[in-house]
Order: C-alpha cells, then structure tokens, then sequence
C-alpha cells in the first residue's frame, strides 16, 4: 500500500460519505424537501417552512448518528476481528448484539430493574456477559487455545439462548413489547437530537481509543506466542480491546438498537482495499462502515415508501450472503 | 547476561513437566537442547520465553526473575522461534520482518532508517529478500520458516532461542540454517536450539544439554557429553561414537 493511493482511498471515501449523507437528508421525504433546501436550512434557517424543520429537526440526528451507528460498529468487528484472530468475529456473529438486546429487554420491561439501570449500561452488561461466555465456550482466552470453528458455533449458541431470553421477557411484558420490537431489528427511524446527544461522546471516545489499539492488534496477528516474544502485554490489550468492543456496542445498540453485518462485512471490505495493516484500514474501515448505514438509512425509506423499513434488516440482506461467502471462501 | 533455572518447575494443565531443574546455560555458547519426545526441552525454551508461567522455583535473566522483568526491555533482549508459526493472511514477507523491530519503535510503530536498515539485512542474511514483495501465505514451509527468523533476528537480541528450527526444511536448507545459526554465534549472539538430531547437535553446537523426564541429564561439550553411555541411559539406544569424517566432531551410529 503506498501512501499516495491510501490518502486517495481515504479522500475518496470521505467524499462519497458526505455526498451520501446530503441525499440522505432530503431524498424519500413523505413531505417533500428539495435539494436546495437542506442547503438553506444549514444556512438561512427558517423554523416557519415545514421542510427546513424537518432537516433541522429530524433529518440531521438521524444521518449523524446513522454516520456514527456505522463507523462503531465497523470499528467492534475490526477489533473482534483482530482479537480472536478469527474472519468471522463480529457483534452479531459472537453474541454480543443478543446480549445487549436482552440486557435492554430487562431493563425496560422488568418492574424490579425499570430504571435502576441506564439502557446503555444494560446493553453494556448484557453485551458483556454474553462476550465472556463466548470466549470462555470458544476457548478463546487460552494461549494456543483458538479454534475458529469453535467460537462461531458458541456465538450462534449464546446469540440464540439470548434471543430466546429476550422473546420470552418480551412475551411476559406485552405494553414494551412494540418498542422492544423495534430495536430488536434496528432501526435509525427514531434517533432524534438528545439520542445524539447521549451517544456521540461515548461513541467518539471508543473510536479513539480503538485507534490506539492498532498497533497492538498488528502484532497479535502474528499469534499470541510471537505477540508476547515482541513485547506486546497480551491481557492488557485484551481486556481494553473488550471493553471499547462493549462501549461502542453497547452504546450503539441502546441508541438505535441491534443492526448486524456491519462489523462483520466492512473490516473485510477495508482489508481488501488497502491490506493488513490495522493502523491503515481501520480509519478506512470506519468511513466505509458509515458510509453503509448512511446508505441503508437512505434505503429504508425508499424500499416501502411511504412507509420505512428497518435499516438493520436492509444490512440483514445484504450481510447474510456475505456471511456465507466468507463461510464457504475460508476454512474454519 | 546469562539464563538460569533455580530448582523451576513447569507444566500445562496441572501436569509437571519440567520438574526442580536447576540450570545455568554459558553465556556466548551455541547450545542444543537434546532429549527423547516428551522430556521438557520445549516446554522449558516456552519458559525462559516466558510463554509459559513457572509453576514453581525460578527463571533468571540477568540475576533477576525473569517473568518480572519488564517485556519490552526482555523482547529486545531474548527472542523466541516458536516450533510452528501461523499463516497471517495478506502480509507481506518485507512488512512481517519489520514486525521484528517492534520492540525498538515508538508507539505507533513507525520505522526508522535504521530499522529498515536492519530488517534488509536480516532478510539478506536469510536468502528472503528475494521474496519480500510476496505474502507469507504463499510461501513454501522452508521459506515461511527463514522469513519467521528473519523477523526474530531483526529483533536484535543478544539471546535467541529457537524451538526445533529444523522441522520443516529439507537436509539443505537445515544445513544453511546451522551455518547461518553458526555465523551468528561467532558474531557474539547466544543461541539456544532444541533439536532433534544428535549428530547435527554434536557437529554445530559446542555445548548440549541433555533432558530425560523432566530433569538435566548431561551437560557440557559434544565430546564430553555425547557417550554410548549417555544414549543408553537417555534414549535406550544401543550405539557406537565414532569421528565426524569432515568436522572431526563426535557422532553416533545406531547398533542394530
């Protein structure tokens, strides 16, 4: 990768996410907008025209935390992905979305926890809970321990216990149950300013902090062995590469709810553009993840319009068969 | 500078496999680590690389404890060649050496002049700067296995210690290696090899350390530790010493 190509690829991707976002914010509107008027409501704000509000009021949260929701989640699998050294690790693969919904689900339908606990918290813990049996069922924490098969198939067993957990909540509680629904799916539909709000400075810290785990993530794809001959303290990387997997999840997941595939399809979409080396792909890792959920955002109020479509059952579509390409590409 | 085992052991899951060793290996030698399957001669090299912790007594570097010793200062010190390396996907030979510097950069990483200086030369000293622009991945096992210690010798270390180098390459890439393992040894670089054959052991290295169950047998030179006696009471083995006809060197031959 030289690096004349990598600050193109770079300018490239920020170009093409910001020509995205600026469809986002005006195209399938039930209200129309038109194009220039995202433009004056930026500039020349006039809370009397309906279609300035909407940009202003509902439009813009909802593409900037669409744009983070993306760069987040890319940035969990990019880590999971380094972590365990395994193609397939993903939030979604390896159980932590399922835990964060149950988490979620808990908290808000259960009268004993209503309120002891912040949903993103929840989704934290839960997310965590689940993370840690995964890795301790995937043998996964071990030196030599690793086995990829292994840990996809305890992912797909504790994402499913969780699921079902979740139903089973849902089903007792049926007045939360439409809002559980919901975001159990994903979608972007109700991110307002004050979800912004309570999510960009967490999101921003756990983007940050991944960056500084890059170098880390370098040496432990050499293998733990050759990692630790190199200096690298292995539990320390671990232990903080887990708890940003958990912040970006977890805050992300109580914010617009459980979107899959993104953590899973996007580090490889990076790697592919401009290899192996994580200091290099995760930025482009992150502008590519945005760029997608922008796009599903965008799409998920064409495909049934009027009416939306979760995005995260947009990303469901396009995720699934990738999913099972990687599958069938590697052996596990 | 010196590596020691203080009344150490080690083992996995509960089982002892090295068992109360007390060792001092010489400073400056190049040393061969020899023993039937199964005495410890990995395990304990997995040790003093401190992949593995001491269940019970001590490893010193330096006369300090070695698992307390601050791992980037030892990573520029001691460097380990594991038995098998894995097969990262998509690096390049020239990017994977330079992994080798790691203990020597900053933060991020980034390599100075003189570390590309050094991870060239290692790749010459290997015969991989031919390859550098490939992926590991397509490597053949021999190659794979120069290009892994081309990385380790870029981490500079006065110690190296290398864990059955010799597995996957054919006699004249083995052949190469010893040589090459010889050369750094004169160049002042202590080597600690475990390997498989006696008699290469006897012809390269001038120090073997003999393991049987666990426990040091026999230490010293290859003349004073290669015997009919140490093959019977180590390896139960029926054999002759005779000369290396080209390296003057003691070897064995197997009686039927």
């Amino acid at each position: 990768m030289t690096r004349p190509f990598y600050g193109l690829t770079i300018v490239l991707a920020a170009i093409l996410l910001l020509l995205l976002g600026w469809w986002n914010l005006f195209a399938w509107s039930v209200i129309p907008i038109q194009a220039q008027d995202v433009w004056l409501s930026l500039t020349h704000f006039d809370s009397q025209s309906i279609s300035h509000r909407i940009v202003q009021d509902l439009r813009l949260p909802r593409l900037l935390t669409a744009m983070f929701v993306g760069a987040c989640l890319a940035t969990a699998g990019t880590i999971m992905q380094g972590l365990t050294r395994n193609p397939l690790a993903a939030p979604s693969v390896l159980g932590i979305n399922a835990g964060a919904a149950l988490g979620m689900a808990l908290v808000s339908t259960l009268p004993i926890l209503y309120g002891a606990l912040s949903t993103s918290l929840a989704a934290m813990i839960g997310g965590g809970v689940a993370w840690l049996l995964v890795m301790l069922l995937g043998n996964s924490w071990r030196i030599g321990g690793n086995e990829h098969g292994r840990l996809v198939l305890a992912g797909v067993a504790i994402s499913a216990l969780c699921a079902a957990l979740t139903k089973a909540v849902v089903i007792m509680e049926e007045d939360q149950a439409a809002g559980v629904l919901t975001w159990l799916t994903g979608s972007l539909a109700d991110a307002r300013w004050q979800t912004w709000q309570h999510y960009w400075p967490f999101a921003l810290a756990g983007l940050f902090g991944a960056l500084l785990l890059t170098p880390s993530l370098n040496l432990l794809q050499l293998g733990e062995e050759h990692a630790r001959n190199l200096g690298a303290n292995l539990l320390r990387s671990k232990l903080f590469g887990s708890f940003l997997v958990l912040l970006l999840v977890g805050t992300t997941i109580s914010a617009v709810g459980s979107i899959g595939f993104i953590g899973l399809i996007v580090p490889h979409m990076a790697r592919l553009l401009v290899g192996q080396d994580f200091r290099i792909f995760l930025p482009v890792a992150m502008l590519l993840g945005a760029t997608l959920v922008t796009l599903a955002d965008t799409l998920s109020r064409a495909i049934s319009y009027p009416m939306e479509t979760p995005a995260g059952a947009i990303l469901a579509l396009i995720g699934a068969p990738f999913f099972i390409y990687l599958v069938r590409k590697r052996t596990l | 500078m010196s590596l020691s085992a203080h009344k150490l052991s080690v083992g996995y899951h509960g089982q002892t496999i090295v068992k109360e060793m007390d060792l001092t290996l010489p400073d400056g030698k190049f040393i061969a680590l020899l023993g039937p399957n199964g005495c410890g001669k990995s395990t304990l090299l997995k040790c003093f690389a401190r992949i593995l912790p001491a269940m019970s007594g001590e490893a010193h570097w330096q006369g300090k404890n070695l698992h307390h010793y601050p791992s980037k200062q030892l990573s520029k010190e001691l460097a380990l060649l594991p038995q098998t390396q894995p097969i990262p996907e998509g690096i390049k030979v020239k990017d994977l050496v330079a992994y080798g510097r790691s203990p020597y950069t900053g933060f991020w990483g980034k390599l100075s002049q003189q570390d590309h200086q050094i991870v060239e030369q290692m790749m010459q000293q290997t015969g991989t700067f031919e390859l550098k622009e490939k992926l590991v991945s397509e490597l053949s096992g021999g190659q794979r296995q120069r290009v892994w210690l081309a990385m380790v010798l870029a981490q500079d270390t006065p110690y190296l210690l290398l864990d059955e180098p010799t597995t996957y390459m054919d006699i004249n890439h083995q052949v190469e290696l010893m040589h090459q393992l010889q050369m750094l040894n004169q160049q002042g670089k202590t080597i600690i090899t475990v390997l498989h054959d006696i008699n290469q052991a006897a012809r390269y290295c001038d120090h073997l350390v003999v393991m049987k169950s666990g426990e040091l047998k026999y230490q010293g030179s290859p003349e004073e530790v290669l015997t009919s006696a140490m093959l019977q009471d180590v390896f139960s083995l029926q054999a002759q010493i005779h000369r290396d006809p080209v390296s003057n060197t003691p070897m064995c031959v197997v009686e039927d």
